[in-house]
């Protein structure tokens, strides 16, 4: 009983602990979504392999075939891919 | 000397045995090339249209003498009745896609509702999708503002590469969203080329 009791008190936080979405499939998903908006305004790039967060709605993507962009949210509310 | 004609003897019964087992086999192999004529199959090319299958199994149940005798009846039953059962066939193929074409199209607003409620795209894409179709809307704004009697045909190309960029997008997430999309494009067409179904969508 011991045993059991100490066990479901591990399993319940653990449980609790990782429910939510894990770090690497929100970065998954943001690698995607910043690879689609870049291909969607027409830049060269392939596929977004890493990102770096730099505010809201603010990210450096680096991409597959070695480009760099800054993809944001400009003061009009439209999306930029600006080259660096 | 009867050495050998009792080898003589026993070499032709062994080839008369053999003749008669290859004379029975034949019926056998008929009898089974019958079922292998398959009336299944028949039915199955009529329905694709193709007729080439029943002339062969005539001559072969012919063949088949009086134990085949029972496939030349059903034969000719269901060589008569294929037409009617070519047309059920195909009546019971054609309501799914009835069904599928029964997804009412989508006009403007629903599909900005659809492109925002989807999980297939993130935000900054749908963000990026919002801007672009506002662009185009606004085109067709200033198209109609400007009173130009000119068709806006010359709008089609940047709607179908929106379109088109679009359904790049969902057809591996959202494969159904995609279909619906692709399926009303012409409808939603017809509002942005119709000045007032678009002012009233506007």
């Amino acid at each position: 009983m011991i045993t059991r009791a100490r066990a479901t008190a591990l399993i319940f936080p653990l449980a609790t602990l990782f429910a939510g979405p894990s770090p690497a499939a929100e970065d998954a998903a943001l690698l995607k979504d910043l690879t689609s908006v870049i291909l969607l305004l027409g830049m060269p790039c392939g596929q977004v392999v890493s990102a770096k967060r730099q505010a809201d709605n603010d990210h450096i993507a680096s991409c597959k075939n070695g480009n760099r962009y800054r993809v944001f949210v400009n003061a009009e509310g439209r999306v930029v891919a600006q080259k660096l | 000397m009867m050495p050998a004609v009792r080898i003589v003897g026993i070499l032709s019964f062994a080839l008369a045995v053999g003749c008669a087992g290859v004379k029975e086999a034949p019926p056998s192999v008929m009898a089974q090339s019958a079922p292998l004529i398959i009336d299944p199959l028949p039915v199955e090319r009529n329905d694709d249209g193709a007729v080439a299958a029943p002339p062969p199994t005539p001559p072969a149940k012919s063949r088949s003498t009086a134990k085949a005798a029972p496939p030349p009846v059903k034969v000719p039953a269901k060589a008569s009745a294929p037409p009617p059962a070519v047309e059920q066939p195909r009546k019971h193929e054609d309501p799914p896609p009835v069904a599928k074409k029964l997804e009412p199209p989508l006009d403007v607003s629903a599909l900005k509702a659809r492109l925002r409620d989807t999980n297939a795209i993130g935000v900054f894409t749908k963000l990026a999708l919002k801007n672009q179709v506002d662009d185009l809307l606004q085109q067709f704004r200033a198209h109609y503002q400007s009173g130009q009697k000119t068709s806006v045909a010359s709008l089609r190309q940047p709607y179908d590469m929106l379109v088109l960029k679009v359904l790049a997008l969902l057809q591996d997430s959202d494969p159904s969203l995609a279909r619906t999309i692709s399926g009303s494009r012409e409808a939603i067409w017809g509002i942005l080329a119709d000045p007032d179904k678009f002012n009233a969508v506007a």
